[in-house]
């Protein structure tokens, strides 16, 4: 009896699925757009984001010393850094350092440097910041008073950078979230349509399958069950076409991407927890549809 | 085994399809339900399967109270009723033996056991040899013959036959008529809606007489 009905469920589950020819197709097709935009955005905004995060962790004003600084000035300099309220920590990288460090970031290309016969990089502070002095105008002011010290030639700090990519990932969070629940919901329809015409085409079937006394949940199961398969099936595709496009794009970026992503991890694809998430999603999306679309007929 | 009381059944517009119906049919009776087009007898038919309910009056069926039958109990209703459509209701795109199976498919029936049943009751209504047609090729009287099997898969306790003769000539009428009184003589309650009155008298069986939606005679 229970092995009647699994092979009963799974039978008109498929059969299903094969009536349901371009119909099928339009719906599993609608909800990998569906999700391959969401999914862009999602990717796009974790791996920006841990980026962002990154920078502001380690973030640092830079002060370049002139080149004709003695090593007295140096150390006085040094002084005078860790006497500001708000600096955590200074780092000081001499010329041959700076070099040696923007060697290590172009690995794989230093033939750049070879036509090099002095050193054209200046030393430099590298200042850490106190958290509660990481905003723009106190970052302003520091950067005004380091510029006023002996030795110090230039300044170069991104707070403004690290301000605009963080307001810019909760933006992109933002748009993901809304552009998903818009798709997600037009996909539903969509489903809901495909099903409601695979439970016509079926229409007399069912009729009869109730008249010799099917339950309502015998014709209704496998209807779901078929709409459930397209939503986890799209937002597989999606899943796969995405992680596609995301090599190509590594691939693309290849040669500067390390330069950009000096240090930290090089972009990475969603997780398991996210993969797992969105064919859940998606299969969910596909079983409400699919439930919704039984359900008025069957009222009916 | 049918029982009702003071049955009426009233659509939008006030259109009275039955008023006042008072009947009742003894278990492993042979009934006809007759009258001209219009009379009620189809209306009737789909009050005891429940396709329909009343819009007053108590209907019993094999004991359950079909107007008080809650939802989960009406599988079990619809297997005990066979049920033989004045339109056939049959899925004209699949073979006769796939007509059938669908019933032993609710039920549950191993693919083996209705394989045999199938065949037993395509004998019976010499159908056998067109286990592998679609509906479609065959004449009226065997796509008859078809739903008669069908309605006969469940091995029901009541049988409700809606003009099974419709658009038959008088042998092959009485032909269908033959079968259904043997499946009576095997213990099925049987009901056979029609309008053909000669057929009635022709079989001596009970009749129940319909007209305008009333019980208007019954005949022995």
């Amino acid at each position: 009896m229970f092995w009647e009905r699994l092979r009963h469920l799974l039978d008109e589950t498929f059969l299903n699925f094969r009536r349901g020819g371009w119909g099928v197709v339009a719906s599993i097709g609608a909800i990998t757009v569906a999700f391959l935009v969401t999914g862009t955005f999602l990717l796009l905004t974790l791996n920006l984001g841990t980026v962002v995060a990154q920078w502001a962790e380690d973030f640092q004003v830079i002060a370049f010393l002139a080149d004709a600084i003695t090593p007295e000035q140096v150390t006085l300099l040094r002084k005078r850094l860790e006497g500001e309220l708000a600096v955590r920590e200074v780092t000081y990288v001499s010329r041959e350092e700076a070099l040696a460090d923007f060697r290590r970031q172009i690995r794989g290309q230093e033939s750049l440097l070879e036509g090099l016969k002095t050193n054209p990089l200046p030393a430099s502070f590298q200042l850490r910041i106190q958290k509660e002095y990481q905003t723009p105008t106190a970052l302003g002011q520091l950067a005004v008073s380091l510029r006023r010290m002996e030795g110090v030639e230039d300044v170069l700090y991104g707070q403004e950078w690290v301000d605009r990519l963080t307001s810019l990932v909760q933006v992109m969070k933002i748009l993901g979230i809304v552009i998903g629940a818009v798709l997600g919901i037009a996909s539903l329809f969509i489903v809901a349509n495909t099903i409601r015409l695979a439970v016509y085409a079926r229409a007399q079937e069912i009729e009869i399958m109730r008249l010799v006394g099917a339950s309502r949940s015998y014709v209704q199961i496998p209807l779901i069950l078929d709409g459930t398969l397209q939503g986890g099936l799209g937002a597989a595709l999606a899943l796969g076409m995405l992680y596609v496009l995301f090599r190509a794009t590594l691939w693309q970026l290849g040669a500067s991407a390390p330069l950009i992503f000096s240090g930290g991890e090089l972009g990475r694809f969603l997780d398991v927890e996210y993969r797992m998430g969105m064919v859940g999603v998606g299969a969910l999306l596909g079983a409400v549809g699919s439930l919704v679309a039984v359900r008025r007929f069957l009222r009916a | 085994m049918i029982q009702m009381f003071h049955v009426s059944k009233i659509y939008p517009k006030e259109v009275v399809a039955l008023s006042d119906i008072t009947l009742h049919v003894q278990k492993g009776e042979f009934v006809f339900l007759s009258g001209p087009s219009g009379a009620g007898k189809t209306t009737l038919l789909r009050l005891i399967f429940r396709d329909e309910l009343p819009t007053s009056g108590q209907i019993l069926v094999n004991g359950r109270n079909v107007v008080r039958l809650r939802e989960s109990k009406l599988p079990a209703l619809r297997r005990s009723i066979g049920v033989i459509f004045q339109d056939f209701k049959l899925l004209m795109d699949r073979t006769v033996y796939d007509n059938l199976n669908l019933v032993a498919r609710v039920l549950g029936v191993p693919e083996a056991v209705s394989r045999r049943k199938i065949g037993r009751l395509l004998k019976e209504v010499g159908l056998l040899r067109k286990a592998d047609e679609t509906p479609y090729k065959l004449s009226g009287g065997e796509q008859q013959r078809v739903a008669i099997a069908r309605a006969l898969m469940s091995d029901p306790a009541i049988l409700l036959a809606d003009e099974p003769t419709g658009n038959l000539d008088q042998d092959l009428a009485l032909d269908v008529m033959r079968l259904l009184v043997e499946v009576n003589i095997r213990g099925t309650t049987v009901v056979v809606a029609t309008h053909n009155r000669r057929l009635v008298s022709e079989m001596g069986q009970r009749a129940l007489i319909l007209k305008q939606g009333r019980l208007m005679e019954e005949i022995h």
